[in-house]
């Protein structure tokens, strides 16, 4: 692996961005931007504040337009085929965005009938997630009635709900405690063994460290660094991930 | 359209949405509406007995009916939206794989049953009161289903365009009430002075109230087919828009 894109033009990995541009009038959020990920890694994408993080992730998800390149999800395009490739996806968001209308038990399975799910199949599938994550005794909560941990669980419940191949963590342990980030830690590491790809981005440089294999580091809408972790460590002779992260972006960035 | 049950889901949250706000969007309107009825078909009956050639309770039906149809059907997709919008969780229809097509049709369709079902609840409970059953029941369902249409449609760029829940309000008050308020819901426009009438004539929601009363009492001040006309292309106009502002992902996709 290299600092630079990919060339050969692929498009068959779990995530295949090339030459993104995204501007927003006179601002360009994202510039120029290619990667890959490949099936069943464990990715980390990280970069300072406003460097283009959730705008790239925007993009691949269908919740942001872009001026040119592309993005295919498993082969397929997130524009042309953007059922196939949002079917494969599963997003957990940086920032809660239940209807405030349902239960956590409708949440679910709302959500799963807006993938094409029909009501047979959603509802054993959220009992198990609703098991799965301890939010059985909590099915008639809304959004609202819930801790910060169970908001969190509820968004990755939901975001695994159409059983996706991607799993998208935008900040997956923002605010959570100790215990229950080791446990979301854990949950990641057995589903990813599994197969899933992730795509993890978050500001615990410790946390990227420790579970993505691959790195993507972002800053001013361009790419930094890509890199398999241990290389990108040894190549820029530094300790730690934050160290080098540090040194790519600058150290007044806000990590 | 091919995701089916996406689009079923929605209207169903949809329809879930309103059952849950019942005592704020279904009770209010029926139970004004009956007040209307009352006040105006039997306390004021003495003083107003005729107009358009019919009792005056039988030509205020239609143009209440008419009246809520339009504002329930504006009011649950510019509210529902903009709180989706507002709250974020419109995102979780925007990542799953649903056409433009398909969103736009799911909440229009919950606007429209909301609209239609509690226009049809208001004619039915008013026609205890007013003892006149409708004289063609087509052109009631064309005029409620357009008219429906149309304000569902103006609800949804309404909420595309809004900014604040106020900026919502701006819709309501200053265009849909007043305008239907003198769209002859209350008067024939014949009794008004000749210049009057011709102005009433630029009022689009004429052609609605006018073309259910047709549907109702069988006589209407203007022709049918061209409320028809008006309402139809209106509707068509305002589902366009509305699509095209989906499709191009207008203050929904940043």
């Amino acid at each position: 692996m290299n600092s630079t894109a990919p060339s050969d033009g692929a498009t068959s990995g779990a995530v295949c961005v090339r030459n993104l541009v995204k501007r927003y009038g006179a601002v360009v959020a994202v510039d120029d931007l290619s990667f890959d990920v490949a099936p069943g890694e464990f990715f980390g994408f990280l970069g300072p504040n406003g460097a283009g993080k959730t705008t790239t992730i925007n993009a691949i998800v269908g919740l942001a337009t872009f001026q040119s390149g592309s993005i295919s999800v498993f082969g397929a395009d997130a524009v042309k085929q953007f059922r196939a490739a949002r079917s494969y996806i599963g997003l957990s968001p940086q920032e809660f965005n239940f209807d405030r209308y349902l239960t956590v038990e409708e949440i679910l399975i709302y959500q799963a009938g807006y993938y094409g799910i029909p009501p047979s199949r959603a509802k054993p599938r959220a009992e198990e997630l609703m098991a799965q994550f301890e939010l059985s005794d909590r099915r008639t909560s809304t959004y609202l009635q819930l801790s910060g941990g169970f908001k969190r669980r509820l968004a990755l419940a939901r975001a695994l709900v159409h059983e996706p191949r991607l799993l998208i963590l935008d900040e997956p342990t923002a605010g959570l405690d100790v215990e229950l980030r080791i446990e979301l830690w854990e949950f990641l590491r057995r589903i990813n063994a599994g197969g899933m790809t992730i795509f993890l981005t978050s500001h615990y440089l410790e946390e990227v460290e420790m579970l993505c294999s691959r790195i993507g580091i972002i800053n001013r809408g361009k790419l930094a660094a890509l890199a398999d972790k241990d290389t990108l460590i040894a190549k820029h002779g530094r300790g730690s991930l934050q160290d080098v992260f540090l040194e790519l972006v600058g150290k007044g960035a806000e990590a | 359209m091919s995701n089916w049950i996406g689009f079923a889901t929605l209207v169903r949250r949809e329809f879930k949405r309103t059952m849950m706000t019942i005592n704020q969007v279904v009770w209010p309107p029926i139970i004004t509406t009956l007040l209307f009825l009352f006040i105006f078909g039997v306390g004021l009956s003495s003083s107003m007995r005729q107009m358009g050639g019919v009792p005056y309770v039988q030509f205020l039906l239609p143009g209440l009916v008419m009246l809520n149809v339009i504002s329930s059907s504006y009011d649950e997709a510019a509210s529902s939206l903009f709180q989706q919008r507002f709250q974020l969780s419109i995102q979780e229809l925007l990542i799953a794989p649903l056409s433009d097509l398909e969103l736009l049709l799911g909440y229009l369709t919950g606007s429209i049953l909301r609209g239609v079902v509690i226009g049809g609840l208001i004619m039915l409970i008013g026609l205890l009161v007013v003892h006149l059953e409708p004289r063609n029941g087509l052109a009631l369902a064309y005029f409620m289903f357009f008219t429906a249409l149309l304000f569902s449609s103006v609800g949804m760029i309404g909420a595309l365009l809004a900014k604040t829940f106020d900026n919502l309000a701006i819709v309501t008050t200053f265009f849909i009430t007043p305008l239907t308020y003198v769209g002859g819901v209350f008067s024939s426009i014949h009794v008004l002075p000749p210049l009057v009438q011709h102005v009433s004539l630029f009022n689009p929601m004429l052609y609605m109230v006018d073309g259910l009363r047709f549907g109702y009492i069988g006589q209407s001040d203007i022709a049918p087919w061209i409320d028809a006309a008006v309402v139809t292309t209106l509707a068509v106009i305002a589902f366009v828009v509305a699509y095209l502002m989906v499709k191009k992902g207008v203050n929904l996709r940043v």
